[in-house]
């Protein structure tokens, strides 16, 4: 009897086992799924590994300063997140606070953990002077964006992410550069970009959180290996960071790399409209620059004076272009930016 | 029909209209003492919200006291304080002799140009776990009060002004160029001959044969537009 237990366990391992080596040889072609499941498996399995090496937990004091009254926490360190925080005090700064500010210099993301004993403030999109929230908002509207048009156009059409640049909110619309290979001369109709619009608003309903995971270049390389041009951008992007790391966000199932901050959930969009799709010139390469302009919830706007908006974000944006790897901005911009 | 219509007094011209709903029932607000002291509990509301400008109470007792509150402040600014039953009026519903002053002397002053309700009701969230009382609060409009609700015309800095703010430059900044670009051709068609007519007259003939050739292409490309040729999946 034992036998044939044991045989039969062999034969479904056996079986088991071809059926990966199949996979494993169908791999040069991965479904887009495939690839979904491979970044996900590694993102899943070095947040598990970071949590498991914190070993014997701490404690951290956390002065929290701010409305409705201060007030003194004892969190854990490595673990608590100011989102944690707000948890422990009002369910007013849960569903308000966007981004967090560290000892008043450092801005922070809501889901990011805290590492020492700080003060902490939690910003709001209308705080007296919202302009980093309003700048982390930007990054994740463009953040947002990639995962919508990764997901939106059929499974025939490849589309590679490129980058987004430095997220500037006078400009008046968020971008996302795309590479549309097979798409040589694409324009929009109006229902094609209503689709789009209708897709964010999607996504934010979904009421994700924006996880934020610090992880070496390795790592990085090895997620992003379908993607030559997140590979061609994670070394320099490593240069630039005092710590030698690159750090990774993720709504959902989808993954990108950015500096960071961003705001903590994707529900903080309200109105959103994706409103031009320029085609970028570059060494025959199909660029594309999706563009699009939205407002934060709880912001509330008369359809003239957001058509007034829309119609300002249908120009092409003057932010740094996907080939250029300094920022280069417009020279009005430039003032613009010191002032924010 | 148009007759009878003439013949039939105006409304409106009798009784001051009211800027807010009402229910078409009044509520009884449940008091052992019947009628009498529903009207006494709702002087009391009517008093309180004359005097401290903003009040905090149960939502039906709020949404009853605030009919006759409008309704005594539009009569006060019909009549004036000459009129005999509005000064009754005022005296039945106000229980403080200084509070008539301010009616005339601060709130019709105040309420004489607004072409909306006098008064502003919201919903006050539930003191949880205290009290699961539905309670609201009850204001007068132009109260010297911080507002209650986030009045997002007040601070320049907040997103949707920023971008407002910004396409209000550029669009400046394109009057300008416009303006620049009329000044300069004025003076070039001055310093050109009479030639520079005709060279006008070709060029507009142009544009007009470019713009058909434009149209005829959008209108090829609608018909070409099946779903099928679409990248994007419909939803």
């Amino acid at each position: 009897m034992k036998e044939r237990l044991l045989n039969c366990a062999f034969k479904f391992l056996n079986s088991y086992f071809n059926s990966s080596k199949f996979a494993c040889r169908s791999c040069s072609t991965k479904s887009k799924d495939d690839i979904l499941k491979y970044q996900n498996d590694l993102f899943n399995a070095e947040k598990l590994r970071q949590k498991e090496n914190i070993g014997r937990i701490e404690k951290i004091r956390v002065k929290y300063v701010g409305h409705p009254k201060n007030l003194d926490l004892i969190m854990n360190k490595y673990i608590s997140t100011p989102f944690n925080c707000a948890q422990h005090m009002y369910e007013m700064l849960v569903r308000r606070s966007a981004l967090a500010l560290i000892n008043g210099e450092k801005y922070w993301d809501m889901h990011r953990p805290l590492d020492a004993d700080c003060e902490l403030q939690l910003l709001h999109f209308q705080d007296e002077y919202p302009a980093q929230v309003n700048k982390a908002y930007w990054r994740t509207c463009s953040f947002m964006l990639g995962s919508v048009l990764s997901n939106a156009f059929k499974e025939n059409i490849e589309i590679i992410l490129h980058s987004f640049p430095k997220p500037n909110v006078r400009s008046g619309s968020f971008v996302y550069d795309v590479v549309i290979p097979s798409l040589p001369n694409w324009k929009p109709s109006i229902d094609e970009l209503r689709i789009l619009s209708a897709e964010m608003i999607k996504l934010s309903s979904q009421n994700l959180i924006v996880e934020r995971l610090s992880v070496n270049e390795e790592l990085a390389c090895k997620i992003f290996e379908s993607n030559k041009y997140k590979l061609e951008q994670i070394p320099a992007m490593s240069d630039q960071s005092l710590d030698k790391n690159i750090v990774l966000y993720r709504i959902g199932k989808h993954i990108d790399v950015s500096r960071g901050p961003m705001v903590g959930n994707v529900s903080f969009l309200g109105r959103c409209t994706i409103t031009a799709v320029h085609k970028l010139e570059h060494n025959s390469e199909n660029f594309y620059r999706f563009q699009g302009v939205s407002l934060p919830k709880g912001i509330l706007l008369n359809h003239f004076a957001y058509s007034v908006l829309e119609k300002r974000a249908e120009k092409l944006n003057v932010g740094r272009l996907p080939w250029q790897y300094d920022d280069v901005f417009h020279p009005e911009l430039q003032t613009a930016e010191a002032t924010i | 029909m148009n007759q009878f219509t003439n013949h039939q007094a105006d409304f409106n011209k009798l009784v001051s209209k009211l800027r807010i709903r009402i229910l078409p029932k009044y509520r009884k607000l449940s008091q052992p003492d019947g009628p009498e002291g529903r009207l006494r509990n709702l002087r009391q509301t009517v008093t309180a919200l004359i005097k401290y400008e903003r009040i905090e109470l149960s939502y039906s007792r709020a949404d009853e006291a605030r009919g006759y509150a409008e309704r005594l402040i539009s009569e006060a600014i019909r009549h004036g304080d000459v009129h005999k039953p509005t000064m009754e009026m005022a005296s039945y519903w106000l229980y403080e002799k200084q509070l008539v002053h301010k009616l005339f002397k601060v709130l019709v002053p105040r309420f004489s140009e607004y072409q909306m309700s006098y008064t502003a009701l919201f919903k006050a969230p539930l003191n949880f776990p205290t009290s699961l009382k539905s309670r609201s609060v009850l204001e007068l409009k132009g109260n010297p009060f911080p507002p209650l609700i986030f009045d997002g015309s007040r601070n320049k800095n907040l997103i949707h002004n920023i971008l407002l703010e910004e396409a209000y430059k550029e669009r400046k900044r394109q009057e300008y160029a416009e303006i620049v670009n009329k000044v300069s051709t004025s003076e070039k068609q001055k310093n050109l001959n009479n030639d520079f007519g005709k060279e006008s007259l070709s060029k507009a003939v142009q544009d007009v044969s470019e713009g058909e050739a434009l149209l005829k292409s959008v209108e090829i490309n609608l018909n070409e537009q099946c779903t099928e040729n679409l990248p994007l999946k419909l939803h």
